[in-house]
C-alpha cells in the first residue's frame, strides 16, 4: 500500500535533513506505528506521504500512485487524520461533514452516523467555532472516515483527548483494522503503537532505528525485568534490573543478601522502555 | 470539475453570510447607491420633456427632438393635461407669430431655461452642429457628477470582492482548512475558481443593483458586465496575494485596500489630465476599467471603444496574474 525508498527532507533546503534516508514498506491492512519523540521526523514523513509536502529525495509510492505526480484523484482512497484538528468554524459539525463529503467522488459515510460514533451526537448543529479542543478533534478524525478510506493517516489520533473517548478513538481504529484498512499511525505514545500496531517503527532525528512487531520487540528486547525496593541507610532505595544479564543477576542476589527488601516485582518491559534502550533516547 | 466549482463556491456564500465583516462589504455598495440617488436628486433625470401640437411647424418638432423628449398632442387641450402630470414636462406651442412655453410651475428652473433657450435657438435658426456641445450633452445625458459617483461606486465595488476573497483566504488560514482540502480529490483551481465565483458574482449583483438604484436602466448591460468580469481579475488576484500574507481580517482588508490608491490614481487622471496626457495613465488597468464604464453610463459607448478598453484590462491584469500565480500557488499548497 505504502512504499518508501531512500526519503530524504530538507526544510530549508540544504544538509539539514528532517527525514533522512528512510525506507519502508507497508502492506494492504497493516496497521502501521510511526513512533518518535517530538521532533523525530513524523509529521514530515507523513506530509510527503499525503502529499502536502513536496517530495524531494527518494521514491514514494502511496496507494498506487506516485507522490511526486499530481493526481488529485487518489485522495478519494485516502482519509487523513490531522494532528491540529482543521474544521471549518463558520459550519456546523454536521455543515462541516457534508461539505467534505461532496468533495469526492466515490460514496460516502452518512454525516450523522460519523458524528454518533465519535460521541457527537446532539451537536450537529453547533458551530464548530464554538467546540473544544477536543470535540474539534473527534470531527477532524470523524471527517477523515468519510470516503471510505483504504488508505488511512492518522497523526496522534488520542493525544490529547480524555481517556474515556481516546478509547472510544482506538476501538474505531481497531475495528476499520479488522474491515481491512491500512492505516499509517504517527505518535510518540508507546501504549497506543503497542496496542493498535502490526508493526512499529522508531524514528529518531529523521531517521529509522528499527522496524518490527510490537510481540518480537519485546521478545527481543524486553526480557523480564524486576523493580526492587530495599532499605540503604534508613531510605527506600528502588532499582529495576534485568533477569538476563550477568551483572544484573549478581546485584540482585546482592540486595536479597545484604538488605531489607520492601517490595519484588517481575515485570514485562514496555514498548516504552525497549525504545530507550534502542535509541538512547526518551519518547517525549 | 464544474460540480467541484460549485459545491466550493456555496460553501464560501454560506461562510460569508455568517461573517459581519462579508456582510457588510456585500451590503456597503447599495447603500452608497441610495446615498449617491438621495444627495444628487433632480440630477436623475435631466432629459427635458416637451410637449407639441400636431399642428405645429414639422420642422420645428424635428428640429426639438434632437435635443429633447418630445410628445405630440391633438389638441391644447391634451397638452395642458399632460403638463399638469406630476413629472416635469414644458409645453411649447404657436401663439400668434412667436411661441409660448407653458409650464405647471413645480418643475426645475432648469427645464424652464432649457425649453427657452431650445426654442430661442430655433427661431435664431441655428442646427444641431452649431449649438455648443455642452448645450447639446446637457439635453441627453445624466449629469456628469452622478455618473462619475456611480462610476467610482463600480471600481470600490470591484475592489470589495478582492477584500471577500482575502477574508475567506484568513479564514481558511485560521481553520487550517487549506491541508483539509489539499487532501481531496478537488484541484487547487477548483478551489480557486470557486472562491473567485463567489467574490465575482457578489460584486456584479452588488453593481447591477446599484445601478438600477441610482438610475441606469437602459444602459447596454452587455458591456457593464463584460468590463465588470473583466477588471474583477485584478482585484481577486489581489485578494488571494494579501489573504494569504495577512495573519488577520482587520490587516487583510488594510491591505486589499491599498489598491484604492491606483484606482483613485486612475479616476484622477482620467477626469482631470488633459488629452495629450492620458497616454500617462495607459498602465493602469483601473484607467481603462473606469473609461469604459464612464462611456457605457454616458451611452457614448461603441464596441470597437469598449473591446480596446476590457482587451487593456485583460491583457495588465493577466501580467499582474502570471506574475503573483507562484506566490498563490505556494501559499495554498
Ligand atoms: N515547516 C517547517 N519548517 C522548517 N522546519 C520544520 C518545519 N516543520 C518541521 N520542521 C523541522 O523538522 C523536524 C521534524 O519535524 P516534525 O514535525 O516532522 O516532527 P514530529 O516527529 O512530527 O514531532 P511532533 O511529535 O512534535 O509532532 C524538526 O526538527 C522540526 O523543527
Ligand atoms: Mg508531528
Amino acid at each position: 500500500m505504502i512504499s518508501v525508498k531512500n526519503l530524504s527532507h530538507s526544510y530549508s533546503h540544504d544538509d539539514k535533513l528532517a527525514v533522512n534516508n528512510i525506507s519502508f514498506e507497508i502492506e494492504k491492512g497493516e496497521t502501521f506505528g510511526f513512533l518518535g519523540p517530538s521532533g523525530a521526523g513524523k509529521s514530515t514523513t507523513q506530509g510527503i506521504l499525503t502529499g502536502l509536502l513536496k517530495q524531494q529525495e527518494g521514491e514514494v509510492i502511496v496507494a498506487g500512485y506516485n507522490v511526486k505526480k499530481v493526481q488529485n484523484e487518489r485522495f478519494n482512497k485516502i482519509g487523513v487524520s490531522f494532528e491540529q484538528s482543521n474544521v471549518y468554524s463558520k459550519l456546523t459539525a454536521k455543515e462541516n461533514l457534508d461539505y467534505y463529503a461532496k468533495l469526492f467522488d466515490v460514496p460516502t459515510r452518512d454525516s450523522m452516523e460519523l458524528l454518533h460514533l465519535v460521541g457527537l451526537d446532539g451537536k450537529e448543529n453547533d458551530r464548530a467555532g464554538e467546540f473544544s479542543k477536543g470535540m474539534k478533534h473527534r470531527l477532524t478524525f470523524a471527517r477523515s472516515m468519510l470516503n471510505n478510506p483504504e488508505l488511512w493517516f492518522l497523526d496522534e489520533p488520542t493525544t490529547g483527548l480524555d481517556p474515556a473517548i481516546a478509547a472510544t478513538i482506538k476501538d474505531i481504529i481497531r475495528e476499520q483494522a479488522a474491515k481491512g484498512t491500512t492505516s499509517f499511525l504517527t505518535t510518540h505514545n508507546m501504549y497506543i503503537a503497542d496496542e493498535l500496531c502490526d508493526r512499529v517503527a522508531f524514528i529518531i532525528d529523521g531517521e529509522i532505528k528499527l522496524i518490527d512487531t510490537p510481540k518480537n520487540l519485546k521478545l527481543q528486547y524486553g526480557r523480564k525485568l524486576i523493580d526492587i525496593e530495599y532499605i540503604e541507610n534508613g531510605k527506600v532505595v528502588k532499582e529495576t534490573l534485568k533477569t538476563v544479564t550477568e551483572e544484573d543477576r549478581r546485584r540482585i542476589g546482592e540486595i536479597v543478601n545484604n538488605h531489607d527488601i520492601q517490595t519484588m516485582h517481575s515485570k514485562e518491559a514496555t514498548l516504552e522502555e525497549i525504545f530507550i534502550q534502542v535509541t538512547g533516547r526518551e519518547l517525549v | 470539475m464544474l460540480s467541484k466549482i460549485f459545491k466550493v463556491f456555496s460553501r464560501e456564500l454560506k461562510t460569508a453570510r455568517r461573517d459581519s465583516m462579508a456582510i457588510l462589504i456585500i451590503v456597503m455598495p447599495v447603500l452608497f447607491a441610495f446615498g449617491i440617488t438621495l444627495f444628487t436628486p433632480g440630477l436623475n433625470d435631466t432629459t427635458v420633456n416637451i410637449a407639441l401640437l400636431e399642428s405645429d411647424d414639422k420642422s420645428h418638432i424635428e428640429y426639438l427632438e434632437q435635443f429633447a423628449k418630445v410628445e405630440i398632442f391633438e389638441n391644447r387641450e391634451d397638452v395642458l393635461t399632460r403638463v399638469n402630470k406630476r413629472d416635469d414636462m414644458a409645453a411649447i406651442m404657436q401663439k400668434g407669430d412667436g411661441y409660448e412655453i407653458i409650464l405647471q410651475g413645480n418643475e426645475p428652473e432648469i427645464v424652464e431655461g432649457y425649453a427657452k433657450a431650445l426654442n430661442a435657438l430655433y427661431e435664431i435658426g441655428a442646427n444641431k452642429e452649431e449649438t455648443t456641445a455642452a448645450m447639446y450633452s446637457f439635453g441627453h445625458t445624466v449629469s456628469p457628477l452622478k455618473t462619475m459617483l456611480v462610476n467610482m461606486l463600480i471600481s470600490m465595488t470591484i475592489m470589495l470582492s478582492g477584500m471577500l476573497i482575502a477574508i475567506s483566504i484568513v479564514g481558511e488560514k485560521a481553520d487550517n482548512t487549506i491541508n483539509a482540502i489539499n487532501v481531496t480529490p478537488v484541484s487547487q483551481t477548483s478551489f480557486v475558481i470557486g472562491k473567485s465565483m463567489m467574490g465575482g458574482l457578489i460584486a456584479m449583483v452588488s453593481i447591477i443593483i446599484s445601478l438600477f438604484i441610482t438610475g441606469y436602466y437602459d444602459i447596454n448591460w452587455f458591456m457593464i458586465i463584460l468590463v465588470g468580469l473583466t477588471s474583477l481579475i485584478l482585484s481577486l488576484v489581489v485578494g488571494f496575494v494579501q489573504g494569504l500574507a495577512s495573519d488577520d481580517v482587520i490587516e487583510a482588508a488594510a491591505n486589499v485596500k491599498m489598491i484604492m490608491i491606483p484606482i483613485a490614481g486612475s479616476i484622477v487622471g482620467y477626469e482631470l489630465l488633459a488629452d495629450k496626457w492620458q497616454w500617462t495613465m495607459y498602465w493602469s488597468p483601473f484607467y481603462w476599467a473606469y473609461k469604459a464604464n464612464k462611456l457605457v453610463l454616458t451611452k457614448t459607448a461603441d464596441w470597437p471603444t469598449i473591446l480596446l478598453c476590457t482587451g487593456m484590462v485583460l491583457v495588465l491584469s493577466l501580467v499582474v496574474y502570471f506574475l503573483a500565480k507562484p506566490k498563490i500557488r505556494e501559499g495554498l499548497s
